[in-house]
């Protein structure tokens, strides 16, 4: 197995007297991708923002490729990890082009990096999210899911080898929300660990390699989608019934809403 | 090659900007030119070229015509330029800081907080003193607005009226430095509160073009980090921005630039809001060409506003402050309506 990206141990994040995040382990390697599953107010969102070095955590300690994020200066941090904010981005007079190429800003100084490289790495993270063709338009005037994309092509651009995303296919038509999750599990397959806040459990399901459920700021349950896709679980976790059958193709669980009143 | 042609082809502002800067440069070196020319002394287009050409080693220019276009003209028409120029850096520089296109240094309080230092500073050593005093109280508002603008970063109007607060309370601070001093020695209120570049001479122009050249230099230097600014703070920190330092500098940066021009030339209003304005359909939101663009724009336009000023009631000298302002609080006043029906 290769050595740890992500260590956080311990993690708590308090808010006057309420507590948002609590006492949350984490490990994760390159070539994972984690789902961080959970109802609303279940604190995913937080602890993704801990994991950015957004927030600083009351206790605990998180590590990025062994960088301690709390005391990291930002351009170290953004060479390891890259994070895609949920609804972050507003108005903003720039054209798409000049968005993504913002995600190269970190690897301004690198040794290795040329024009061509910079531009081919800039192209690439605007293919794999079908954006090229938005190049020259203002990104004020792009749609909820091209902005989505945009950003995420800023993200892919950074090419850290950790990438966090918040809700990445909220804003997104069915055919590019599975663009987007393929383009996750292709990331990893290079080499690269993504954790994503997803809704979509069936998403978790095919996609993810390790589901992190959350539930009241604690980490309910983790394993792997066939160990934590438990109707049982699910129906307790988020008070809605579920079932869970088995996906007629994609070989991975398939749950299903159903009406049992409880 | 093609990745070049695609590139170009994004940028929706590229074929602007190359006739852009070509124009910028004849309207630069025109009104520069028009202004050594015209002023309360004849003096004819071809005098003016001699005593330019003889000051390169080219000819004899009369002994007149050299007192009034070298000794009076060109420090005056320079520095006009030069204030004018910071003052629209400095708009463009808060405005991509703040994210927020009412955002400009005299509106914002930095201009009269500047004031009361540089009022100060005349009192105790003419006009090196008032750039000295106008310097460190432009730096010390800039750091009050920081304390403001941290506790109010979700709403940027409110930025705004913080500011014009500000700016109202501490012209009020002005108005009693300036009645309480000799008025020997104290330029009157109407040039700290509209500003005017009648006191400009070439020793006023050596001391303060040192400083603004250092100011000048950080804050062109920032313009990448205030592209990655305009994501969003969060966002430009996730890309490596140290968010706080780049905010801490650039805001001694604007502070200084503004508290020398004020020392210099008092208060003009409306430049730093208006050039950048103006500019931004042109060359584009990128930094990199805005903040030279709203430099040149915001030279010529002071330059420009200080010709009228000086000959429109000729031979009555009104304050440059006040031309900028009779332009400029109209497209004020259309800016924040404008905002006003985007955010209902």
């Amino acid at each position: 197995m290769p050595d740890p990206i992500l260590i956080a141990e311990g993690v708590t994040y308090r808010v006057g007297d309420i507590t948002l995040v609590e006492h949350v382990d984490l490990v994760a390697r390159p070539g994972e991708v984690i789902a961080i599953l959970g109802p609303n107010g279940a604190g995913k969102t937080t602890l993704l923002r801990l994991l950015a070095g957004d927030l600083l955590p009351d206790a605990g300690s998180i590590t990025v490729n062994k960088v301690d994020v709390c005391s990291a200066v930002p351009r170290e941090l953004a060479k390891v990890r890259s994070m895609m904010r949920q609804g972050g981005i507003r108005d903003i007079p720039f054209t798409a082009l000049a968005v993504v190429k913002m995600g190269r800003h970190p690897h301004r100084n690198d040794e290795n990096a040329s024009r061509d490289s910079e531009r081919a790495a800039i192209r690439s993270a605007m293919g794999r999210t079908d954006t090229l063709h938005l190049a020259g338009r203002t990104f004020a005037t792009l749609s909820g899911g091209e902005q989505t994309r945009v950003v995420m092509a800023r993200v892919f651009a950074q090419a850290a080898p950790l990438v966090l995303l918040d809700e990445p296919t909220t804003a997104l038509d069915v055919a590019h929300q599975e663009r987007v999750l393929r383009e996750m599990r292709q990331l990893a397959a290079e080499g690269a660990c993504v954790i994503a806040v997803l809704h979509d459990l069936n998403a978790a399901a095919f996609y993810a390699d390790r589901i992190v459920l959350m539930n009241e700021s604690i980490v309910e349950d983790e394993g792997s989608p066939g160990e934590v896709l438990r109707a049982g679980l699910l129906s307790d976790v988020y008070g809605q019934t579920m079932t869970v059958a088995e996906h007629p193709t994609r070989g991975c669980p398939l749950v299903l809403i159903t009406d049992t009143v409880r | 090659m093609k990745d070049e042609s695609w590139l170009k082809a994004a940028d929706p502002h590229f074929s602007r900007r190359a006739w852009f800067w070509p124009l910028a440069t004849v309207f630069s070196l025109g009104s520069i030119f028009i202004s050594l020319a015209i002023g309360a002394v004849d003096i004819s287009i071809s005098d003016v070229v001699s005593v330019l050409l003889a000051k390169v080693g080219f000819g004899e220019a009369s002994v007149q015509a050299d007192a009034v276009v070298w000794g009076i003209r060109v420090p005056r028409v320079l520095l006009g330029f030069l204030v004018g120029a910071t003052l629209g850096l400095v708009g463009a520089v808060l405005q991509g800081l703040l994210r927020n296109e009412l955002a400009d240094p005299h509106l914002l309080g930095i201009g009269p907080g500047a004031s009361i230092g540089a009022a100060l500073g005349a009192i105790a050593g003419g006009i090196r003193g008032a750039i000295a005093g106008g310097f460190v109280a432009g730096i010390a508002t800039s750091f009050v607005l920081r304390g403001l603008v941290r506790r109010s970063t979700i709403d940027p109007t409110r930025i705004v009226l913080l500011g014009v607060a500000l700016g109202a309370m501490l012209s009020a601070f002005v108005g009693f430095v300036v009645f309480g001093a000799d008025r020997s020695v104290v330029p009157p209120i109407e040039f700290w509160l509209l500003g005017s570049l009648s006191g400009a001479t070439w020793l006023a122009l050596g001391t303060a073009s040192v400083v603004l050249a250092v100011a000048i230099g950080g804050l062109l230097a920032s313009a990448r980090n205030l592209d990655l600014l305009s994501l969003g703070e969060i966002e430009a920190r996730h890309l490596g921005v140290d968010t706080n330092l780049v905010t801490t500098v650039v805001l001694i940066g604007c502070g200084a630039a503004v508290g020398v021009t004020v020392g210099l030339s008092g208060v003009v209003v409306f430049v730093g809001l208006l050039v950048p304005f103006l500019m931004r359909p042109i060359v584009g939101s990128k930094h990199r060409y805005l903040l030279f663009a709203s430099m040149i724009g915001g030279g010529v336009f002071v330059v420009l506003a200080d010709l009228l000023a000086r000959t429109l009631l000729s031979p009555i000298e009104i304050p440059v402050g006040l031309v900028t302002a009779v332009i400029g609080g109209p497209v004020f006043l259309w800016l924040l309506l404008r905002k006003d029906s985007q955010d209902a």
